[in-house]
C-alpha cells in the first residue's frame, strides 16, 4: 500500500510535464443514452443528448429566442418522470433532477479539475484551452450536449419492467435512444427508435 | 388397415425409403446441431463472467476487450501501465479490483498473472466460485494454479515442476525459472480451465533475465536471488472491477474512459456480450437459413420419390382401387407412407444428433473451450421435430392428390 500511494503521488506529479490532452467523446445526432442503474430501492439515471436533438441547434446561445430555447429545455429535461415513464406499478418518485447544457470544451476542463490534477498546471496551459474553446464558438463547429442526471425512489423496484418514452414526443429531432441498465443480475443495452417508443425490460 | 398397408409397402421398398429417411435424418439432424452450437455457444460465452461490474483495459474496442480479457480470443490489447492500474484501484467507488496479466503460455495454454483476489471474485455460471479440485491456492512467488483441462491435458499433478514460455508458441522456454504446481481447479466449462494461473510477481520473474525479448546471454538469476527482489509489476493487461454500488457504475465508467494520463476503456460485460451477439446474429441467421433449406431440400426430396414411385405403383394402386377401396383410401395412404418417413427420418436425425454430440462434446470443448450439454431435447426442438413431421405430410399431399385423381383410369390402362 505504502508503494501505491507514492506511486500515486508520481502519477499526480506528472501531468505537469505532460502535454496538453486532446480527446474528444463520441457525438451522434438524433441519438441520445439513456444510463440507468437500479440498487435496491435507489435509481440513478443519467441522459445525455445532443444539443441538436433537443433545440435544434449546437452553436452557443446569442440571441434570446436561443437562450430561451435553452432555459425551457432545460427545464424539460429536468423533469425526467415526464419524457421516461417508468412503469406506475413501481411507483417511482423523483428525489434529485439536474440538468445542463455542456460542450466539449468545458465538459474536458471538468474531467481535469475532476481529477484534481489541475491544480498546478501551468496557467498558461490553461489559457490555451480556453482559447482553443473560443474559436470554436466562433466557428460555431463545436458540439454541444445536454446532460442530465436523476434519482428516483421506487416504493416496488421489482415492478419496474417497462419505460415508455414521451420524450420522442417532445423533442422532434431525436430518433434513438440507447439504453443501458444496470440491475443485481448484471447490465444489458437497449436500443429504443422514435417508431416503436416503448422499452420492455424482460425482467 | 390402412396403416399396415403403408408399413408393408414401405417395408417393400425399403432401399428407397431407407434412402430418403437417412436425407430427411441428416438434414434434422444438421439443423438441430446448428441450433444447439448456437445456444451452446451463447450460453458458454454468458456464464463466462458474472459478478464482474466493469473490464478495464487499454482503449480499443468493447469486443476486442471482452474477447482478448476474458476468452483470450483475438488480438491482444495494450497492455495497461501498472500506475493506471493503482490510480483506478485508489479510486473510492472501487470495492475491488484484479489484475490480469496475458501474454505467456505453457505449452499450449496461456498463462495468466493475477492476484489472489482473482480467485476470490471471479464468478462464472450466475454466481459460482472458482473451486481448487486438488492441492490449494499459490501462495509462492514460483507456484501457480493450473486449470482442469491443463491438468487433464498434460497430466500434471499437484507439486509437478513447469516451465513458463515467453510468448504465445514455446520457442523460447524461460527454463531457468521452474514453477512449481501447487493446486488444480475444478472443471469450469471456461477459458479458466486451459489457463495457467501464477500471480503478478511471478511474471515479473519470469522476465528478470530477459530484455527486449530474449534472455541475456549467460545470465540466469538463481530462483533465491529472484525471490529477494522487488518484484513491481510493469503493466497488466487488463483488470475486473467491482463497484461499491450499482449507481457508481457509469460514473466509474465514465471516469475511466476519460483518464486524461492514458488511453483507457471500461466496459460492461454484459453489454459488450450484447454487442457481441448483434454482430455475429446476421451469421447466425444465416446459419440457420442454409439448414433450414437443406431440411426443405430433403422433404422435396421426398416428394419426389413419392412421385417416381407412383409410376411404379400404377398396378398396385388399381387393384387397391378394384377391390373396393376408395379414391380417400389411396391418398391416406400415400401420406400416411410420407409421414411415417418423415417421423423416422426426424427421429433417427435426433439420434444422429445425439451420437454427433457425444463424439464431438470433448473436441470443441478442448480445441474451442464450447462446451455443448447432452440434455434432452428442449420444447424448440420438439417443435422443430413436429414440424419436419408436418411438412413431410403437406410435401405428399402433393403427389397424393395425383393418385387421388388418376388411380383407376391410370392402372387400367393396357399401354403400361
Amino acid at each position: 500500500m505504502k508503494q501505491a500511494l507514492s506511486l500515486i503521488a508520481l502519477i499526480v506529479a506528472v501531468p505537469a510535464f505532460a502535454e496538453e490532452q486532446r480527446q474528444l467523446d463520441a457525438h451522434e445526432h438524433g441519438v441520445g443514452t439513456l444510463n440507468i442503474a437500479i440498487d435496491g430501492a435507489t435509481v440513478a439515471m443519467e441522459f445525455h443528448a445532443p444539443g441538436a436533438d433537443i433545440v435544434g441547434f449546437e452553436y452557443a446561445a446569442e440571441s434570446e429566442a436561443d437562450k430561451a430555447a435553452i432555459d425551457a429545455a432545460v427545464a424539460i429535461l429536468s423533469a425526467p418522470l415526464d419524457l421516461f415513464g417508468l412503469s406506475g406499478a413501481a411507483a417511482c418518485t423523483l428525489t434529485e433532477a439536474h440538468a445542463e447544457l455542456e460542450n466539449e470544451d468545458t465538459h474536458d476542463e471538468d474531467g481535469h479539475d475532476e481529477d484534481g490534477h489541475d491544480d498546478h498546471a501551468a496557467g498558461e496551459h490553461d489559457d490555451d484551452e480556453e482559447d482553443h474553446g473560443d474559436e470554436e464558438h466562433d466557428e460555431g463547429a463545436g458540439h454541444t450536449e445536454f446532460h442530465a442526471n436523476y434519482t428516483l425512489t421506487c416504493d416496488n423496484p421489482a415492478a419496474l419492467t417497462e419505460i415508455t418514452f414521451p420524450y420522442f414526443d417532445t423533442f422532434p429531432n431525436a430518433l434513438e435512444v440507447e439504453v443501458q441498465i444496470i440491475t443485481a443480475t448484471g447490465a444489458q443495452a437497449f436500443e429504443v427508435e422514435r417508431d416503436a417508443p416503448i422499452l420492455d425490460l424482460g425482467r | 388397415m390402412i396403416l399396415r398397408l403403408a408399413f408393408a409397402s414401405l417395408f417393400a421398398r425399403a432401399l428407397t425409403v431407407g434412402m430418403t429417411t437417412l436425407a430427411i435424418a441428416l438434414s434434422v439432424a444438421l439443423f438441430l446441431g446448428v441450433e444447439k452450437v448456437r445456444t451452446g455457444a451463447k450460453a458458454s460465452f454468458a456464464d463466462t463472467i458474472s459478478g464482474t461490474d466493469l473490464i478495464v483495459g487499454a482503449r480499443s474496442g468493447s469486443v476486442q476487450l471482452l474477447l482478448y480479457s476474458v476468452f483470450r480470443i483475438g488480438n491482444a490489447t495494450n497492455n495497461v501501465t501498472w500506475e493506471s492500474y493503482l490510480d483506478i484501484a485508489a479510486r473510492p467507488d472501487v470495492d475491488w479490483i484484479v489484475p490480469i496479466s496475458l501474454g505467456d503460455s505453457h505449452r499450449q495454454f496461456r498463462v495468466m498473472g493475477t492476484s489472489q483476489a482473482f480467485f476470490e471474485h471471479y464468478r462464472y455460471r450466475q454466481g459460482r466460485q472458482l473451486q481448487v479440485a486438488d492441492g490449494v491456492i499459490m501462495d509462492d512467488l514460483f507456484d501457480t494454479v493450473i486449470g482442469a483441462d491443463v491438468a487433464a491435458t498434460l497430466g500434471y499433478n499437484v507439486d509437478d515442476p513447469i516451465i513458463v514460455a515467453h510468448g504465445l508458441a514455446s520457442f523460447s522456454e524461460h527454463k531457468d525459472q521452474p514453477f512449481r504446481v501447487s493446486g488444480i481447479l475444478e472443471k469450469t466449462g471456461t477459458p479458466v480451465d486451459r489457463t495457467v494461473i501464477v500471480s503478478m510477481e511471478a511474471i515479473e520473474a519470469i522476465h528478470v533475465d530477459w530484455q527486449s525479448g530474449a534472455q541475456i546471454p549467460g545470465r540466469s538469476t538463481p530462483a533465491d536471488v529472484i525471490r529477494e527482489m522487488d518484484l513491481v509489476p510493469q503493466a497488466v493487461t487488463a483488470a475486473l472491477v467491482g463497484v461499491e454500488s450499482p449507481l457508481q457504475t457509469f460514473a466509474l465508467q465514465r471516469a475511466i474512459n476519460e483518464y486524461s494520463q492514458e488511453p483507457l476503456l471500461a466496459i460492461l460485460p454484459g453489454v459488450a456480450l450484447q454487442e457481441l451477439w448483434g454482430i455475429v446474429g446476421i451469421a447466425e441467421t444465416a446459419l440457420l437459413a442454409v439448414s433450414a433449406m437443406v431440411v426443405v431440400t430433403a422433404l422435396i426430396g421426398m416428394m419426389a420419390t413419392i412421385f417416381s414411385s407412383l409410376n411404379e405403383r400404377r398396378r398396385e394402386m388399381a387393384i387397391y382401387r378394384a377391390m373396393g377401396a376408395r379414391p380417400r383410401t389411396i391418398l391416406s395412404m400415400l401420406v400416411l407412407e410420407a409421414t411415417v418417413i418423415a417421423a423416422l427420418g426426424a427421429l433417427l436425425g435426433v439420434v444422429f444428433l445425439y451420437i454427433g454430440l457425444a463424439i464431438t462434446q470433448p473436441i470443441l470443448d478442448s480445441s474451442f473451450g464450447l462446451w455443448l450439454p447432452i440434455e434432452a431435447p428442449t420444447m424448440r426442438e420438439v417443435w422443430v421435430i413436429i414440424g419436419v413431421v408436418a411438412a413431410g405430410a403437406i410435401v405428399s399431399l402433393v403427389p397424393a392428390i395425383r393418385a387421388y385423381r388418376m388411380s383407376v383410369a391410370d392402372g387400367m390402362m393396357v399401354n403400361t
